[in-house]
């Protein structure tokens, strides 16, 4: 495999299919590595998204005290491999991107992991180490080698790096954007329905009913479609739906969902959390859509040795967004390393604001979680009115 | 050749709370400054609506708290009052220093207080049940069981009296071990200072002299410490090498427990020990000592290996004994997770070079070590080797496919031991008995 600094010239040359597994970091670095591979002409196979099959196939590969993201990552890897429509698996080994931006051992392990646990399948790794503090090797230098391995010169490599860096950024933007017009059409809406209370208040019943009614006219439509989008249903339709259930209720929530992206927005692990949110008529925000580099100035002010970026980028935004929200609800799969530490310390510090903090492991149904969920927005709810807990204060 | 993939059984599946646990007395925090301790982390309770992790008996935790307002900013350690004890290099007085247990190796921690920090040791006593249930009561269900040793034992020395623990840094959840010990141990009403290594990591050494001198001792000297320094790392080298020979031939002993008390006597002469040359003397006099043992050791011993995650795997009251367990049944142990091993000679470019054939990259802290010793037992034609770690450790999870791959490269039989704070005794011995008779009736059959 020869010294992970140094790749070996052209170990893979010839491979133009690269298999990119729906999981874990994909869900971080996604549009950089699609844009990257493509700009250099490879062909990007990327796995199905998540499903009951792929994260059962994952445990049976797995060591069963891998955590649920990992587990999936093998599954989606084993289905790459199944199919047959790629050269080789894009699995890079990320330590970290500077001192107290580390990630997880486990993304240190990725490709060790898949060479091993697929040892007798022949998979070809195609792999890279991001190592800033050691090594000084970030992502850019990264990648570049990747190509090399690929038998593709600097040049070109660079130059598929600069439109691999845009794509990201792009998406980043795109995303913060999204957060910002929901939380600031949840502000409008929230003040809207205060005004309205106020001027019910003074003039009873006719025009609360009549307010009720326009209200519920959009949701009619949406709420009698049966059981509201499902989990692959694609981010704008989620929006609009939010639009119309946001006006629907007259007090709209605000929940923050905080969870690693790679469990948030992953249709299996987070999806159904979200949709059954969105279906009780909350306005879901995301903590990795925050500003990153804003939420990760911001989370020193929480914690000074706090070692992995994804953590401090939700810690991070949970600080900067936690005043303008109902409710947060903090979400980890099992048994998550850096979440078994973290969770509890935002748990612990995190003042007046709800807090719901789930794990979602392998066997868990959503019943269980459904009653959990439905509870907590009552208590949301609650709380909006008046509520029993601050109520003293208001 | 069978494969031994056994594991602790899952303790988490019914985690009610044992009647020890729910009626031992609330223990009195007694801060260093005498302040009455009360409780932040009792007060959100009653808002846990559904399934507090302490006491609903499924895995999958799910809760509602509340924070009162209380605690002050959402900070996970809030800033202090100037503290009156102010660091004037002529008013201070000698702080009290502890560590967390950490098998022998107090004997180095103590002598690098009193030797390089010039400051009070604060020894502990010996573990007892009620260390890891202070740890467990006070710390998240899920993090894993050496964060929970440690803060007992950071309990247990602040009850002692200890004003500053000391905290060192790690590449994996070690690394934050210390600042969220830190706050826990706040919220608890405790009032001391934490000497995190974690908090200086990357940064030059003369950062790690000024928060020496900024936490425990302004008057630290220089070079005096640095010699010092040298002292410890010769110190623990010595340890380890005394052990080393103590775990090959223990398991031979002729009187019973005769090895236990010449290990325990040359701990006690080491522990005495105050410049280099008093470690030289001790450390001649207990190798001789141990060496001139009796032993019946025959020709061909089963001999087991022991890897691991770094704090399990060396740490008695953590495994269980384990190594006591596999000496009684007449085994010759190796382990090679030390303090020499990993910290003083550790190189990890040759120990990957070195299992280039089944791992690339670094895949943890001790993760290389771990594999290059497996693989290097394996080699030696060692019988079997033991993989032990704390539940859920994940550089050492990861470590699993890579270790089978091993075994079933070379067919060396491996036994895979998962630790959490509430792993039982029994389970453990049955599990190295079995694993003990495969190996010696494989002897058996090869000879």
């Amino acid at each position: 495999m020869g010294s992970p600094v140094f790749p070996n010239k052209a170990t893979h040359e010839g491979v133009r299919r690269i298999g990119m597994p729906r999981a874990l970091l994909f869900y971080r670095y996604g549009s950089l590595w699609t844009a990257f591979f493509e700009s250099l002409g490879c062909e990007v196979v990327l796995s199905e998204p998540t499903d009951k099959g792929t994260v059962a196939r994952g445990d049976a590969l797995s060591n069963d005290e891998c955590c649920l993201a990992s587990k999936a990552y093998l599954g989606h890897v084993a289905a790459l491999l199944e199919s047959g429509a790629c050269d080789a698996v894009f699995v890079p080994s990320i330590a970290n991107v500077g001192l107290h931006r580390g990630f997880c051992t486990k993304f240190q392990a990725l490709p060790d992991l898949v060479a091993n646990t697929f040892a007798d399948k022949h998979v070809r790794v195609l792999s890279c180490l991001v190592n800033e503090r050691e090594e000084k090797t970030g992502m850019k230098e990264a990648l570049i080698g990747v190509a090399s391995q690929l038998g593709i010169g600097p040049r070109e490599a660079k130059r598929a790096w600069k439109a691999a860096a845009h794509a990201q950024t792009q998406a980043e933007r795109f995303a913060v954007a999204r957060q910002m017009r929901a939380l600031t059409t949840l502000e409008r809406a929230r003040e809207a329905a205060h005004i309205g209370r106020s001027t019910t208040s003074t003039s009873h019943n006719a025009e609360g009913e009549a307010g009720a009614a326009r209200a519920n006219g959009p949701t009619a439509m949406i709420g009698g479609g049966g059981a509201g989008p499902r989990m692959a249903a694609a981010a704008n339709a989620r929006a609009a739906f939010n639009k119309g259930r946001v006006r629907a209720s007259k007090e709209p929530l605000g929940i923050l969902l905080a969870a690693h992206p790679y469990v948030a927005h992953d249709p299996y692990l987070g999806g159904a959390l979200v949709d059954l949110l969105e279906r009780m008529g909350a306005t879901v925000l995301f903590t990795d859509e925050t500003d990153r580099k804003r939420a990760l100035q911001a989370s020193f002010g929480f914690s000074n040795t706090l070692p992995w970026i994804v953590n401090r980028e939700l810690v991070g935004s949970l600080m900067l967004l936690h005043e303008r929200v109902d409710g947060i609800v903090l979400v980890s799969a099992f048994p998550c390393g850096p979440d078994s530490m973290t969770d509890d310390a935002i748990v612990r510090c995190i003042q007046g604001k709800p807090i719901l903090n789930l794990t979602i492991d392998a066997q868990s149904g959503t019943a269980g979680l459904e009653t959990r969920v439905e509870s907590f927005v009552d208590i949301l709810r609650y709380q909006r009115k008046g509520g029993y807990v601050h109520a003293a204060d208001d | 050749m069978p494969q031994t993939t056994d594991r602790m059984p899952e303790p988490a599946s019914n985690r009610t709370p044992s009647p020890a646990t729910a009626h031992t007395a609330e223990p009195e925090p007694i801060s260093a400054s005498g302040r009455a301790a009360e409780h932040p982390r009792e007060r959100v309770d009653p808002l846990r609506t559904v399934g507090d992790a302490r006491s609903t008996d499924e895995v999958r935790g799910a809760r509602v708290v509340l924070g009162d307002g209380g605690r002050g900013p959402f900070k996970l350690l809030p800033s202090r009052p100037r503290r009156e004890r102010s660091a004037k290099r002529d008013r201070h007085a000698r702080t009290r220093v502890a560590f967390f247990r950490y098998s022998y190796y107090d004997i180095a921690f103590k002598f690098f207080v009193e030797h390089v920090l010039d400051a009070d040791f604060v020894a502990l006593p010996k573990p007892t049940r009620r260390t890891i249930e202070l740890g467990s009561r006070h710390s998240s269900d899920m993090v894993c069981a050496p964060f929970k040793h440690i803060l007992g034992d950071y309990i247990e020395a602040l009850e002692l009296g200890a004003d500053v623990l000391v905290q060192f840094a790690g590449p994996c959840r070690l690394g934050y071990y210390g600042e969220l010990q830190e706050s826990i141990l706040r919220d608890m009403g405790y009032e001391f200072e934490m000497l995190n290594f974690a908090t200086v990591t990357g940064k030059p050494l003369t950062e790690y002299i000024s928060i020496c001198k900024k936490k425990v001792n302004p008057n630290v000297s220089v070079p005096h410490g640095a010699r010092n320094m040298l002292a410890v790392f010769k110190m623990i080298e010595c340890l380890d090498e005394a052990n080393d020979f103590y775990l090959a031939n223990a398991g031979f002993e002729v009187e019973p427990g005769s090895f236990e008390r010449a290990r325990e006597a040359y701990f006690a002469d080491m522990r005495e020990a105050t410049c280099e040359r008093d470690i030289a003397e001790a450390q001649r006099r207990g190798l001789d000592a141990l060496r001139a043992l009796p032993v019946r050791k025959p020709a061909q011993p089963v001999r087991v290996g022991i890897v691991g995650e770094y704090f399990t795997a060396a740490d008695p009251t953590s495994n269980l004994d384990l190594e006591r367990k596999l000496l009684a049944m007449g085994v010759e142990l190796h382990r090679s997770l030390t303090m020499t091993n990993r910290n003083l000679r550790h190189n990890e470019r040759n120990l990957r070079a070195s299992i280039a054939d089944y791992v690339t990259y670094n895949m943890g802290p001790t993760s290389s070590l771990t594999i290059a010793s497996a693989l290097r037992y394996a080699q030696e034609g060692f019988d079997g080797v033991v993989h032990v770690k704390s539940s859920g450790c994940t550089p050492e999870v990861d470590c699993v496919p890579v270790l089978q791959r091993i075994g079933r490269d070379t067919g060396m039989p491996l036994l895979y031991l998962s630790y959490d704070s509430q792993t039982s005794d029994t389970g453990l011995d049955t599990r190295l008995e079995a694993f003990y008779d495969m190996l010696a009736m494989k002897k058996e059959k090869t000879r």
